[in-house]
């Protein structure tokens, strides 16, 4: 597959189709992350293995990266639903992104353990792509429906958090986001937190302290999960880059598992959509919206 | 002849110190996780010794906390009242961190006692013991050996510990403060210690202050900038990074003025209320945490601004952090061999 892709990316520089391949490779220190192919010489630095965990979509609204012109970007099922996101609100042209869909056994975090969101995925097979490397049929389809995914003994953590009573997971909650230092790194990592001036960084008035005290904390990181609610792909990013290893994931995939489950929406599934959020229905059971 | 404690014994002076003091020590997370933590009494027996660890974060958070209440004030009248926020003095014990952790207190001293005395971090400092533990392995993001330390560095720790075989360790004490707190806890025996053999040492760091100081505007900055999301995971796990942003909370007639950490990765650290922004992107940024890092600072202060810890590249998403990057200045810099105009010249050029 790598070598596909390095030929892929190689054709379409050469073409002129793009001007960067936006794609993984290996860093000095063995780790692999975000690599920006800009010639057709680069291109056998482009690499594919468990280790391309790092959503890249984020990349694609960064004004820095924007400058090196139209591109290519490399991008795991999962994350190509922030794609069909991004789209789907107006970020993005989407036909002026070549979206390279890898098909996906899984990838593994920063400490090798298999990525939990993995275990629940149902799109090893990467949709809403415009090249597909690897062959379809070789992953399986995943767990069918939404109760196989978040109530199968898959996503043991979100499980478990549920059954806790509410109190208790209330308290739960409270000693995890107590560790935040407030760094914003979530939010950064987001492909989908792509506001120019975060509500969180108004200062004329102050919306959320800045100071990482327990009821700012709280603030900021539900604020975050409510902006995020039937948006979230549940790619992970922001749970790999929190410092302070707080399982984010966990609060936003809660929302998604919502989403899902009462209105049947799963994020950037499809192309168009509207926002879940950001729209009603006439079949929409409160009655306060009729 | 050495000095010898148990896993157990450790752990019932951390137990005992937990009383009346604060204990920091690697402790998991429901996650398992493992990060420096206040430990209490009846937590200590979760502590994880291993001379292998590597924390995601760093103790700096025990010397300058995330966020500290400098003084609260109250509007009277027309009069305003400001209260000092109390200085602390509580014992305070910095328990199994790497050394490269415990190198940065020394480092860090001289910023915090340069034009203004920092009695928030000073009090601290005088109120902390810190028994460090030898590493017993490096990995790939280690890089202690390149900025002058070693796994068995001593500076900035009061007694280091080196793992023996059956749950012992074998202390050696470092200073008064160290000797105080181990005394009458250990036993005289003939077992010694060892570290573990250190990252190979690759980088010359003369030669990348000679090119950052000539470099301010290079094509390597441009490249840092597609990669880095400017997330700041990097600075905040950092022991020696200690930007911080002074606010004021609270309403007008009552409220407090605290000292929060701030990250250089960040597009705000630098934004001006007109709107300017003079590191306008990720390149300028990531320009200056190198440079802070190995060229103002050791000019300053004598020091590099980096104990080779690995912590940013091990959390960094974008698979970058510090070591990287040295690497690719490291390489440039080969062929660079260009002499460092005086200081009086840098400040004039580029402008
Ligand atoms: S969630 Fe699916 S597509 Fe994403 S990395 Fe895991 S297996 Fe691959
Ligand atoms: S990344 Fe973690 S520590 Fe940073 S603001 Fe988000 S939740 Fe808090
Ligand atoms: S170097 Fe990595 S950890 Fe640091 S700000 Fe950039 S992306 Fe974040
Ligand atoms: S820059 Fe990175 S390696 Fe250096 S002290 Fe900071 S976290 Fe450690």
């Amino acid at each position: 597959m790598q070598n596909q892709l390095q030929d892929l990316a190689r054709r379409l520089l050469a073409e002129k189709k793009v001007d960067v391949v936006i794609g993984y490779g290996l860093s000095g220190n063995g780790r692999v992350g975000a690599f920006f192919a800009t010639d057709e010489g680069q291109c056998d630095k482009l690499v594919w293995n468990e280790h391309c965990t790092q959503n890249l979509v984020v990349y694609l609204t960064r004004p820095e990266v924007k400058k090196l012109g139209r591109a290519a970007i490399v991008v795991k099922g999962c994350d190509a639903r922030a794609l069909v996101v991004l789209a789907n609100e107006g970020q993005l042209q989407r036909e002026e992104v070549i979206a390279i869909g890898m098909v996906c056994a899984g990838v593994v975090d920063e400490g090798g353990q298999r990525c939990a969101k993995c275990e629940i995925c149902t799109s090893r097979a990467p949709a809403n792509v415009d090249e597909v490397i690897g062959d379809p049929a070789s992953v399986p389809a995943g767990p069918a429906s939404a109760e196989e995914r978040f109530a199968g003994g898959k996503y043991v953590k979100l499980e478990k958090l549920r059954a806790m009573p509410r109190a208790e997971r209330f308290a739960w909650w409270k000693k995890e986001l107590s560790r935040c230092v407030r760094c914003s790194a979530c939010r950064q990592v987001c492909p989908l937190c792509y506001c120019k001036v975060c509500v969180a960084d108004k200062n004329r008035p102050v919306r959320i302290e800045t100071s990482a005290t327990p009821s700012a904390n709280f603030a900021w990181n539900i604020l975050r999960a409510f902006h995020l609610a039937g948006r979230c792909v549940g790619c992970g990013a922001c749970t790999a880059a929190c410092p302070a290893g707080i399982d984010l994931d966990l609060l936003n995939l809660t929302l998604a598992q919502t989403a899902e489950t009462e209105f049947g929406a799963v994020s950037g599934t499809v192309p168009g959509a509207l926002p879940l959020i950001g729209s009603f229905s006439q079949e929409d059971k409160e009655d306060f919206i009729q | 002849m050495s000095q010898v404690i148990s896993l157990a014994d450790i752990r019932r002076l951390a137990a005992d110190f937990a009383q009346s003091g604060i204990v920091a020590a690697p402790l998991p997370t429901d996650s398992g996780k493992v990060f420096y933590q206040k430990v209490a009494a009846e937590e200590v027996q979760n502590i994880v010794l291993d001379g292998s660890l590597k924390c995601v974060n760093s103790i700096k958070e025990f010397l300058f906390p995330r966020h500290e209440v400098l003084y609260t004030f109250l509007r009277k009248g027309n009069d305003v009242e400001l209260t000092d926020a109390p200085v602390f003095d509580t014992p305070q014990l910095i328990l199994g961190c790497r050394p490269c952790e415990s190198a940065s207190l020394p480092i860090l001293d001289p910023v915090f006692a340069w034009d203004f005395n920092d009695r928030f971090f000073q009090s601290r400092r005088a109120m902390t013991t810190v028994v460090s533990i030898a590493c017993q392995k490096a990995d790939s993001d280690c890089f202690c050996t390149d900025v002058g330390g070693s796994p068995e560095n001593t500076s900035g720790a009061d007694a280091i510990l080196y793992p023996l075989d059956g749950d012992r360790f074998e202390v050696r004490l470092l200073t008064e403060k160290g000797k105080v707190l181990f005394a009458g806890k250990t036993t005289e025996s003939s077992d010694v210690g060892h570290a573990c053999e250190g990252p190979k040492a690759t980088l010359d760091t003369a030669k990348i202050t000679r090119w950052l100081n000539s470099h301010f505007n290079d094509p390597l900055w441009s490249e840092l900038a597609h990669q880095c999301v400017g997330c700041g995971a990097c600075t905040s796990v950092c022991p020696t990074c200690h930007c911080f942003d002074i606010v004021d909370e609270g309403s007008y007639q009552k409220g407090r003025r605290v000292k929060n950490w701030d990250y250089c990765q960040s597009a705000l650290f630098t934004l001006h209320a007109s709107g300017h922004n003079p590191r306008p992107d990720q390149g300028a940024r990531q320009r200056q945490r190198i440079t802070h890092k190995f060229a103002i600072y050791p000019e300053k202060f004598g020091a590099i601004l980096c104990t080779g810890c690995g912590n940013c590249s091990r959390l960094c998403s974008a698979a970058l952090g510090i070591k990287p990057a040295l690497e690719k200045i490291s390489s440039e810099a080969a062929e660079d061999l260009m002499p460092v105009p005086p200081l009086w010249v840098r400040n004039t050029q580029d402008k």
